[in-house]
């Protein structure tokens, strides 16, 4: 960041995050095995992109890579969308955005399903079963308004806590545009790396069977030297059929169509 | 027929709820609730919801990954422990088929909304937000039906039926499809590592994949090691480039 940039105009107001927290309930609304939440995370950030991006290209260009893959817990997303919107306001170039997007979006997943999810679903839901089992009406109403407090409050304070602390934290860094990129790209890069396993799903439960001997390619072989090799290589293999034979990802989702289907009716593929 | 249409008109808004909103009111807990006041039984409603959501407690969609249906196990667990008067735990083996074939459906239902992220591609070339809002919101509609018919079929025409209708679906080509459905996602990460992963990032890919699947560490221990890593790289780059500016008169005054 230049001197020029030292005050950066306030061009995201109040109103414009608390329409990105009714907006972030919808984040799922088109949820796709190709790019997750790609279209919701768009959705809920179109409040913020109008403000910063005022003509066409620029939004053309804006809304393509905020269309790119994208997952997180759907109660979390608020800390997430308040600090790109602080990046967003200052100018940040879009590599550090989406750097940043992607370093996030992996670990508030895990915070958000330990929190949400394992914690206080399991909680309040146990709550309200024991009232239920005694067939008092009480039992689903203190559920749902005790599970609301915090579905909606975390959700309301992570904009703003994200907003906050995404612009104080860039404030320090003012003057490292390439420090940010560069730590973004590297955070992020890793959470792919080990998300990798955990999202693509691919495995050979296929049985060779030698005499007596019976081998799992899966379980026996495939677990023993690399576990998660099939979900790495698939995802390399497509990466190259995009960098060198110009597959785009019509063709890549056909590829795989074709192979899932053969996978299937050779009992190959599980 | 408007006991069926009602629960359908119930198991759809609840479709809505798992993937929207999030209130939850989608949980056994609640539908059970509900169904009890359709069919007129408000205590047994409340006591198989109650049953139910123990069954699927602890069952939630963790890193993208679909367990059995909660909606369709809950809403018709509870209806047929009403109707055939069973304890809701002999209920829910009935809805269990049903749940499992609510889960494929919606399996091959995200796969197929990877059209979406394509049409959604094609009107952000102009900017058209608009539009990007619309496809966002009204694929909503497909899953209300999903959610409504698998309901709906069921409790209109009879368990037997509905199995029957349910298992014409050839099996080979919807495991084939649900195969397809798990590697998709490869797609979209690949997308991701075609614009980030310059070669100098490969060890970073590398090393986040060990963390996983030998050092099972989850992704939070992931991402701090990433923090550590960049820290360290940001001194790194200051000192070299501060040596660099300072000039080389004053690295010389230990010799």
């Amino acid at each position: 960041m230049k001197e020029s940039n030292a005050m950066p105009d306030k061009k995201i107001t109040r109103k414009d995050l608390i329409s990105v927290f009714w907006r972030c309930n919808f984040l799922q609304a088109s949820f796709n095995y190709e790019r997750f939440q790609n279209i919701g995370w768009a959705y809920t950030m179109i409040p913020i992109l109008k403000k910063i991006y005022t003509t066409k290209e620029s939004m053309a260009s804006a809304l393509k890579s905020y269309l790119e893959f994208f997952n997180t817990h759907p109660v979390l997303i608020t800390p997430i969308a308040g600090i790109i919107a602080a990046m967003e306001e200052r100018g940040e170039d879009p590599e550090s955005i989406r750097g940043v997007k992607v370093a996030l979006m992996g670990p508030l997943g895990g915070i958000g399903d330990a929190i949400v999810w394992l914690t206080f679903l399991p909680i309040f839901a146990g709550i309200g079963v024991s009232l239920s089992m005694q067939g008092n009406i009480a039992g689903p109403i203190i559920f749902l308004i005790l599970f609301n407090i915090v579905n909606f409050g975390l959700k309301y304070w992570g904009i703003f806590f994200g907003y906050n602390s995404g612009l104080s934290l860039l404030k320090s860094l003012s003057g490292s545009v390439q420090s940010i990129s560069k730590a973004a790209s590297t955070i992020g890069i890793l959470v792919i790396g080990s998300l990798i396993p955990s999202y693509v799903r691919l495995s050979i439960p296929y049985t060779i069977t030698a005499g007596q001997a019976k081998v799992n390619l899966q379980t026996d072989f495939l677990d023993k030297i690399m576990p998660g090799i099939l979900p790495l290589g698939v995802t390399l293999l497509i990466l190259y059929l995009m960098r060198k034979k110009n597959f785009n990802t019509t063709t890549a989702i056909i590829f795989i169509i074709v192979i899932g289907i053969l996978g299937s009716y050779t009992g190959l593929l599980g | 027929m408007f006991q069926a249409l009602m629960l359908a008109l119930i198991s759809g808004l609840a479709g809505l709820d798992i993937l929207v909103v999030h209130i939850h009111w989608h949980r056994p807990l609640v539908t059970g609730l509900l169904v009890g006041l359709v069919l007129g039984d408000v205590k047994a409603g409340l006591i198989a919801g109650a049953t139910l959501e123990l069954a699927w407690m602890g069952l939630v969609p963790l890193a993208g990954a679909q367990p059995p249906d909660p909606i369709v196990g809950g809403i018709l667990g509870t209806a047929f422990a009403i109707i055939t008067k069973q304890p809701p735990q002999t209920a829910v083996a009935f809805a269990i088929p049903f749940a499992i074939a609510a889960q494929s459906i919606k399996t091959l239902l995200y796969t197929a909304f990877s059209y979406f992220a394509h049409l959604a591609d094609k009107y952000a070339e102009d900017g058209n937000y608009k539009m990007i809002e619309r496809i966002n919101i009204g694929a909503l509609v497909f899953h209300f039906l999903l959610y409504a018919i698998i309901v709906f079929l069921p409790i209109y025409f009879g368990m037997d039926v509905a199995k029957n209708i349910v298992s014409l679906i050839p099996e080979k080509l919807m495991n084939g499809l649900a195969i397809a459905g798990g590697i998709m996602p490869a797609v979209g990460l690949a997308t991701l590592l075609k614009i980030m992963l310059k070669s100098e990032f490969v060890p970073f890919l590398i090393l986040g994949f060990i963390c996983s699947v030998y050092l099972q560490l989850p992704v939070l221990a992931v991402a701090l090691i990433g923090v550590a890593i960049a820290i360290w790289e940001f001194y790194i780059d200051r000192n070299r480039t501060q040596n660099a500016g300072v000039g080389g008169g004053e690295n010389d005054e230990g010799i």
